[in-house]
């Protein structure tokens, strides 16, 4: 029975399958209805790790280059009876490498919850250092947030709503809010005046890379808050406004016609221009 | 004990069900009584879409696991575009399930949102655009779970009957195969 006739339409479906059909034949070999004997030590959970690997055969469609991958190592433990499973034990092992931001590794569901947190977090700090600090990767846009978060934005957003309501001495609940719908509602937008564009962008990876370019100006108000001094103010919003600028402008004239490249970054410009007004007028 | 017993009695996964509703009801409930407390808007917003923020991040990578076997996420691809991946147990270990943990984990995430939805009413009601924001924002992520879940388990289903037919379809060939040879 080869695989070829069906259509995978995720590759997770497409494993689950193989590994099923893999366990299926060792049960008609020894009887329907028994549990395989050995399977790879599972954490101690009721639910036991059974989903192999997406990233096993050839008929998926074309991956990134190995050394991207978070492929398990060629150790096929001998003991077990199943290559299905034995896909499940070795991705254990590799389980726990997926900080190495491709995306998630194979076998998720039955990681420790520490795993988890680890590696979001890990995946928050590789995002805002590939967007906001100067590396090798801006050169192509389009692969360096491939593992977009909001997480990142989320912290941002309010941590900068927070610092302008600290530091505003009148009416902190409006600054609060105002400051948090205007970047939220402004991300969105920019995001749909791109895709009117005819951009080329995913929705969500950009919402990410707006939030994550809010760093600079979070330091700037942070900055702002504990020295009063105007000149300074300008000062250090012209320059994190700068900041923010260059490290949103790869990602934004990447995504459009090079003919429009003005008419995707001005937006943005903008929003960061009035972002910056915000703290300087805040006293 | 024998797995292929009726579902035991008890929750499974007691601190797992503990956690799904403890931030959902400390968000909703914070809330609701915030106002009797703080005067301030801004602690009532920051606390309660913390609350909201992480008990997405719950329900999405812990419980969703646990109780029900799901997980769902989204990555870019190669080409550039946008893949929904969504992952489940296999059969034998989703039968397995607790179905009191699952009862819990689907009528919880319903129940959250359309009380969600019903402060949300009030505050439009009231004229208070700034709580509306606050519901808002966790009527969505509450919303994007209940999606992101509810598309996960018709994705398994999906793999269950391709599955299904597809050994049913392996067993027929090999039995008339079988009876060729014999004839």
């Amino acid at each position: 029975m080869s695989h070829n006739d069906t259509v995978p339409l995720y590759q997770s479906s497409q494993s689950d399958i193989d590994e099923i059909e893999n366990m299926m034949s060792e049960g008609f070999q020894s009887g329907p209805g028994t549990v395989l004997p050995a399977r790879p030590p599972s954490p101690i959970r009721p639910s036991i790790p059974v989903t192999s690997s997406p990233f096993v055969q050839s008929n998926l469609p074309p991956l990134p280059p190995p050394s991207q991958k978070v492929m398990p190592a060629p150790v096929p433990p001998p003991s077990l009876p199943s290559s299905a499973v034995n896909f499940g034990g070795s991705s254990e092992g590799g389980k726990t490498i997926g900080g190495s931001g491709f995306g998630s590794p194979p076998n998720t569901l039955t990681e420790p919850v520490w795993d988890t947190v680890k590696r979001d977090l890990s995946r928050i700090v590789s995002n805002l250092k590939l967007v906001v600090f100067p590396n090798p990767n801006r050169e192509d846009p389009g692969k360096a947030l491939r593992d977009w978060d909001l997480w990142g934005p989320f912290f941002f957003i309010v941590f900068l709503g927070l610092t302008l309501s600290w530091s505003a001495s009148v009416k902190k609940s409006e600054v609060f809010a105002v400051a948090f719908a205007l970047l939220a509602a402004g991300a969105v937008i920019l995001t749909l005046n791109v895709l009117l564009l005819g951009g080329h962008i995913i929705f969500f990876q950009s919402l990410s890379l707006l939030g994550y370019c809010l760093f600079p100006l979070d330091v700037g108000a942070v900055i702002c808050m504990l020295k009063d001094n105007v000149i300074l103010k300008m000062v250090v919003v012209c320059v994190t406004l700068a900041w923010s600028s260059w490290a949103a402008y790869p990602f934004m004239s990447a995504a459009v016609n090079p003919r429009r490249k003005a008419l995707a970054l001005y937006p943005v410009f903008l929003m960061y221009v009035s972002v910056g007004f915000l703290i300087i007028a805040i006293d | 004990m024998d797995p292929n017993q009726a579902p035991v009695e008890n929750y499974a996964n007691p601190k797992t069900c503990l956690f799904h509703v403890l931030f959902k009801g400390a968000a909703l409930a914070f809330y609701i009584l915030s106002a009797l407390f703080f005067n301030s808007f801004v602690i009532i917003f920051v606390v309660t879409v913390l609350l909201a923020a992480l008990d997405f991040w719950v329900v999405k990578n812990v419980s969703g696991r646990i109780l029900v076997g799901l997980r769902w996420w989204n990555e870019i691809n190669d080409l550039g575009e946008s893949v929904w991946k969504f992952e489940s147990l296999d059969q034998e270990s989703l039968a397995r399930m607790n179905k009191k943990d699952s009862w819990l984990f689907w009528w919880t995430l319903y129940l959250a949102a359309a009380a969600w939805f019903i402060l949300g009413v009030f505050s439009l009601i009231r004229f208070q655009a700034d709580y509306l924001l606050v519901v808002g924002v966790c009527l969505s992520l509450n919303v994007a779970n209940i999606i992101g879940f509810t598309k996960c388990k018709k994705d398994a289903k999906k793999q269950l009957q391709q599955f299904a037919s597809q050994t049913i379809a392996s067993r027929f060939q090999s039995t008339v195969q079988s009876a060729f040879t014999l004839v």
